[in-house]
């Protein structure tokens, strides 16, 4: 009885789906190879998971605050982020807090430039973080002419160590992801953000501060933007310039397929470490089979395309 | 006053023709790079080399301007409205890295007629006024599996790490390779992934196919830019390391030379020079001197093999690409080269 309802509740949610397809889609490469390699698959998945969930989350927040917001401006900020922060340590293991602080403080310093180019100079969202990201790739080629600094031996092995084929880095990323949830879900700011997205006269009406939660949320995937730079520089061992490149489509493709609505006003975050899961594994799968390059990006498109539909039919009626 | 005015350009204008007509004089002649893309290194590289090589040659008066452009998003309509701007602008000559071999050819084609001289390298565009220095990219990829047959005479199994997909280069190199194992069948392409040029795409990919791969990979045959990356995705699966064609980035010579100080390393790397885009300066200079050059030229890629690892890493800078730049007396050979032929 019990099991019959939690299983109902299951199939209701909008994130299910992103999950089903990420272990179809594990299942039909492992068929592939007899079984053979299974579980690296699955570490080198969440391995590669981890730094789109963490600009994923980052995306959500912002696109829920509703219709034509968006950050663009993710890939320039990770490519600053890791530019500087990389140069900042140095390769001493004891500046890797600094580190951190300085990629965090990037982040918060495009948070607060983009939100002034959309609330002072009235830009809409996707205009203003575009332009603010031609800005900041700029000033990440400037600043270090795409060198590439080791990152400290500890951020090194921090980024790529593993606990029984699992890596430490995904395992804090989970932590986070749940915390985020809970803040989405729990917090007066997470339910301010979805109101806002759902009617934003309303919400402005009943009494929140919109300007200030939308800023939050700029900053906040700003800075998610900035720790993702950081973390991708300790672990490919130095940043470079084209290094934020694929994680605007992919933070927003996350969005999508993980069930939160692109309009805004209803999101989760459990969906975004299924589609992030399933994104790597759909490419890995179709490299595995050693299908050309036309038939790939036709197939992840068919694939992407089935599982989103998959998601929006299970959710209820308005 | 108007009539003042008019005096004056007519002046002007006389001046001009008059310096137009010594032939063998380009000081008063202005070329313009338009570059598609600055975001990796060896964009970086090349637009550094274009400065070093022009600034002295603008100083010394050979040509009155040599303005680098580039244009933000690597799209093929923004590049063409440049290409028009720069016409407008009144360049003589225009020196391009294409977004597309074919896209292009409705603007060039306009500048052309424009009477503006085209100079197309590494991305080159078809369009039959302009002119091409283009890398025999085939070859390039054909010389990875000689080399890997002298390595391993008894062949092997082989990982390929494409570039960017359905660009003209991505696919002028895998034919090269996938010609190099069809006739050394003692070789077999048991995976090919797509790295995008980009050490951490490649890393990526690798991590991805490498569970599904049998264990006894001899080599990896690349593209440039992906060396470092596939190296780390081996190191990270705990695998035994295979010999990996380097790109004549830093980080993949500065990972190379590691393993040969450490175990004996072996392998070489090969690319096309970001300086090539001098090559392309003198050659547009010369054209504008009015020499005559055929409108196909090849210029030889940059190779560092073992010996001349520690010379090229040296030499490099930090995070930059193994690179030459080239005089015009270099671009005579090359256009003296291609005349013969």
């Amino acid at each position: 009885m019990n099991a019959a309802a939690f299983l109902r509740r299951l199939a209701g949610r909008p994130w299910l789906w992103a999950y089903v397809a990420a272990i179809a889609v594990w299942i039909v490469t492992i068929l592939f190879t007899g079984g053979r390699g299974a579980g690296e698959v699955l570490t080198a998945a969440f391995t590669f998971a981890t730094f789109s969930v963490i600009v994923g989350i980052g995306q959500m927040y912002v696109v829920t605050l509703g219709p034509g917001n968006v950050d663009l401006s993710i890939p320039a900020t990770i490519t600053l982020a890791g530019a500087v922060a990389t140069k900042v340590m140095d390769t001493q293991d004891g500046m890797i807090l600094a580190g951190l602080a300085v990629a965090l403080a990037c982040g918060v310093g495009v948070g607060i430039v983009n939100y002034a180019l959309i609330w002072l100079l009235r830009i809409p969202p996707i205009i203003a973080t575009l332009s603010s990201s031609f800005l900041i790739q700029s000033t990440a080629i400037a600043y270090g002419r795409g060198i590439r600094i080791k990152p400290p031996p500890m951020l090194a092995d921090f980024t790529t160590a593993q606990v029984f084929g699992m890596p430490v880095l995904a395992i804090c990323i989970i932590a986070l992801a749940a915390v985020m949830e809970l803040v989405l879900r729990r917090t007066l700011y997470g339910r301010w953000v979805t109101a806002i997205g759902q009617n934003i006269r309303a919400a402005r009406l009943a009494g929140i501060d919109v300007g200030r939660t939308r800023f939050a949320a700029y900053v906040m995937s700003a800075v998610f933007a900035g720790l993702c730079g950081y973390l991708l520089s300790g672990f490919s061992g130095g940043s470079s310039l084209s290094m934020g490149e694929e994680y605007l489509l992919t933070s927003i493709a996350l969005v999508v397929i993980g069930g939160s609505s692109v309009a805004g006003g209803n999101s989760n975050v459990p969906g975004l470490w299924g589609a992030a899961l399933f994104l790597f594994l759909v490419v890995t799968m179709l490299n595995t089979y050693g299908f050309g390059a036309g038939t790939r990006y036709l197939a992840t498109g068919l694939i992407i395309i089935a599982v989103i539909v998959a998601a929006s039919a299970r959710r209820p009626a308005r | 006053m108007t009539r003042l005015i008019g005096t004056v350009s007519l002046l002007a204008l006389v001046a001009a023709l008059g310096a137009g007509s010594a032939l063998a004089d380009t000081k008063d002649k202005k070329i313009a790079l338009s570059n598609n893309y600055a975001g990796n290194s060896w964009r970086q590289a090349m637009l550094r080399s274009w400065d070093k090589v022009t600034k002295p040659a603008v100083t010394a008066g050979i040509v009155a301007a040599a303005d680098p452009f580039t244009t933000a998003e690597n799209q093929v309509t923004e590049q063409a409205a440049q290409i028009q701007n720069l016409v407008l602008q009144g360049y003589n000559a225009i020196v391009i890295n294409s977004a597309s071999p074919d896209a292009l050819n409705g603007a060039v084609k306009e500048a052309c007629d424009a009477g503006v001289t085209v100079v197309s390298f590494d991305g080159i565009v078809t369009e039959p006024c302009a002119w091409r220095i283009a890398v025999d990219f085939k070859q390039m990829g054909k010389d990875e599996i000689t080399f890997l047959k002298e390595k391993f005479p008894s062949g092997g199994n082989v990982l390929e790490i494409r570039g960017l997909a359905g660009v003209f280069v991505d696919d002028e190199i895998s034919k090269g390779i996938h010609e190099g194992v069809a006739e050394n069948p003692q070789f077999k392409i048991v995976g090919s992934v797509h790295g995008d040029w980009d050490q951490a795409k490649a890393q990526a990919a690798v991590a991805g196919i490498l569970p599904s791969l049998p264990d006894d990979i001899v080599a990896v045959v690349t593209q440039g830019g992906d060396g470092y990356g596939a190296a780390q995705a081996f190191k990270a699966a705990g695998r035994k390391m295979p010999t990996i064609i380097m790109g004549n980035r830093q980080d993949e010579l500065a990972w190379w030379k590691e393993q040969k100080d450490a175990n004996g390393y072996e392998t070489y790397s090969a690319s096309i020079a970001p300086g090539v885009s001098t090559l392309a300066f003198w050659v547009a200079q010369q054209i504008l001197d009015g020499k005559e050059v055929p409108k196909d030229l090849v210029v030889p890629f940059l190779r560092v093999d073992q010996s001349g690892l520690e010379k090229a890493l040296e030499t490099t800078e930090k995070g930059g690409v193994a690179n030459v730049e080239y005089s015009a007396e270099d671009a005579e050979k090359v256009v003296g080269a291609a005349a013969k032929k």
